[in-house]
């Protein structure tokens, strides 16, 4: 291409020299094609161009005689040296901008006739649509490599992927299984297009799993659902699968694709944890039943009082690890001890409101708090306001967020008049001294004629654990 | 306890204190106790023979489920309430089971029995 233009450039303007220029990608004018200049020539004037890369549609430059012209002396000397006295500068554009020029050499001073100019542009023009051409060729050709090496890494990824990768088409059929995926249901690549997954799904299972999918195809949206399938050795395996749409260039639905994790063993795992925490919380709730056994016998002539009081003490105890085992014993919600301990809502329960945010607390400072709760609920029906049919108790608790605290109040109102107690019973004991330090907290109980007061401070984080474990 | 009154009511506990201290506690309410049977095989043979107005039942004695006995209790029509520390009690037949939680109190034991014998209580209970 570049041969043929500097033929036409030395035939169309009548010299036996020329050239072709472009800026390379640091903006430097390089010879790309020459005639009949020499190599000390070209080095010296490599880069010398009169317009800037990416200047605007400029016009061409014709020099009818050199030693007229306003170029320095030491560009003219190189010039002389070649023989040359009459110079073109045609600038090549691609949109407008300039890109390269090319240029005419002639030997003696030369008038450029309008014919020759006309003829200069036209050359240029076309010079310039075929740079063009072979250029945006060339980035085609390039994306498309990178395109298909780009694929090429991601299939190898997929494939060899250490989870099991699907693909299916908008009506579900299957498309694509990785290297894991055929292994699991021992499918050859070739047999893909007519293997039928469904049937390797167990029985009771095939409900459920169809009509997820299907939704899923059927809303073009992303799927999550667990099933058991046969893989090749014939074992029932649990497999979970998440499935996200796929959609063209042009929006339209393209089918799903999908990730499998085998989850058997993990769910065996977890159903195996439940039951032994179940186990567990059987044991320790049938031994709590044995120590108040001991103690029916032990108090059994001498002290009901204490027997029940003690009895009731074991319950609040039994009821946090009841709640504690339900949550699998990582934390249980505040609301849910009061209510169990408080028995809220039935009988004198039903006189306590209780209120404040949902604060999940860990196993030690829930079993505190039960035992806690509980001795200020059976203080108040002996002798507060839940001693007589119209007094109420008022449970709050909120989260102080710069202190890090759980606030927890307990004040009753509409009681008998209280009086300060003489003597500290294992109640009052139990809540300033051992909560207290139990918690790392600070617990204040106040005796006012008109209802008790008790204020539990606790440290605990943003997330309802509390900040101090141990 | 006044409907719990020369009603004779069958315990199963393979536990010793835990079955005495029950016993305390539903002779303090009233009532008479048949048992306590500490076996599966003991129990079985006080359901079928003894006249019982209602039973507790351990839910695992000496490892051993207690389904026989609740089935051939209700079958029967005897009221049944199950003391346990799983939390709740799924029963092999499916049907639907009276649950109190152990440790228990008197006060608890009492509403249990209630609730599985279909009396109504009255009055406030605080505790």
């Amino acid at each position: 291409m570049l041969s043929a233009a500097l033929d036409a450039i030395t035939e169309g303007l009548g010299c036996e020299r020329g050239s072709i220029l472009l800026f390379d990608t640091a903006g430097v004018m390089r010879f790309v094609a020459w005639r009949g200049l020499s190599d000390r020539y070209r080095t010296t004037l490599e880069g010398h161009t009169p317009w800037e890369p990416g200047t605007v549609d400029p016009p061409p430059i014709y020099v009818s005689d050199i030693e007229d012209s306003a170029e320095t002396d030491e560009v003219k000397q190189v010039i002389r040296a070649e023989a040359i006295r009459a110079l073109a500068f045609i600038p090549i554009t691609s949109q407008g901008k300039v890109i390269g020029k090319f240029m005419a050499y002639h030997r003696e001073p030369h008038d450029y006739s309008e014919g020759a100019k006309a003829l200069a542009l036209t050359i240029a023009r076309q010079l310039g649509f075929s740079l063009e051409r072979a250029q945006a060729e060339q980035e085609r050709l390039a994306a498309l490599r990178d395109l298909q090496e780009s694929e090429q890494r991601f299939r190898l990824m997929a494939e060899n992927a250490p989870v099991m990768i699907w693909m299916c088409d908008a009506e579900g059929r299957c498309l694509h299984l990785n290297q894991m995926l055929r292994h699991f249901w021992g499918v050859e690549e070739a047999e893909i297009g007519t293997f039928d997954w469904r049937s390797s799904m167990h029985p009771a299972d095939v409900e459920h799993v169809m009509g997820q999918m299907g939704a899923a195809l059927a809303r073009q949206d992303r799927v999550t659902v667990t099933g058991r399938y046969r893989n090749a050795k014939g074992d029932y395996r649990i497999l979970e699968t998440v499935a996200h749409p796929r959609f063209g260039a042009d929006g339209n639905f393209m089918g799903l694709t999908g990730v499998n994790t085998d989850v058997t063993e993990r769910r065996q795992a977890e159903a195996q944890r439940e039951l032994l925490l179940a186990e567990l919380n059987h044991r320790v709730k049938n031994t709590l039943a044995v120590v108040q056994g001991l103690a029916h016998q032990t108090f059994q002539s001498t002290d009901t009082k204490a027997r029940r009081a003690f009895e009731g003490r074991l319950q609040a105890l039994a009821t946090a690890h009841d709640l504690l085992t339900r949550s699998n014993w990582e934390s249980t919600s505040l609301r849910q001890l009061a209510s169990g301990t408080l028995q809220l809502g039935q009988g004198s329960g039903a006189r306590i409101r209780a209120e404040g945010p949902d604060i999940r607390l860990d196993p030690r400072a829930a079993l505190s708090l039960a035992l806690a709760l509980h001795e200020l609920f059976t203080n108040t029906l002996k002798y507060g306001a839940l001693s007589n049919d119209t007094g109420r108790v008022m449970l709050g608790w909120s989260w102080d967020r710069e202190a890090r605290k759980l606030r927890i109040l307990w004040r009753e109102e509409g009681g008998p008049p209280v009086t300060a107690p003489t003597h500290r019973g294992f109640g009052s004991m139990l809540l300033e001294r051992t909560l207290a330090r139990d918690l790392e907290g600070r617990v204040e109980m106040r005796f006012a004629a008109q209802g008790v007061t008790c204020l539990i401070e606790m440290p605990i984080n943003e997330f309802g654990e509390r900040s101090c474990p141990g | 306890m006044p409907w719990l009154k020369g009603k004779r009511i069958l315990v199963v506990e393979d536990e010793a204190l835990i079955a005495v201290m029950v016993e305390d506690m539903l002779m303090d309410m009233g009532s008479d106790v048949v048992g306590p049977a500490a076996t599966i095989e003991a129990a079985l043979a006080l359901a079928r023979a003894e006249a019982i107005d209602a039973a507790i039942l351990d839910v695992n004695v000496r490892g051993e489920r207690i389904d026989p006995v609740a089935d051939a209790l209700m079958a029967r029509g005897v009221p049944v309430l199950f003391a346990t520390g799983y939390g709740e009690v799924k029963l092999a037949s499916g049907a639907t089971a009276t649950v109190i939680d152990k440790p228990y109190t008197q006060e608890k034991l009492a509403r249990g029995l209630a609730l599985a014998m279909g009396v109504v209580l009255a009055g406030r209970h605080g505790g």
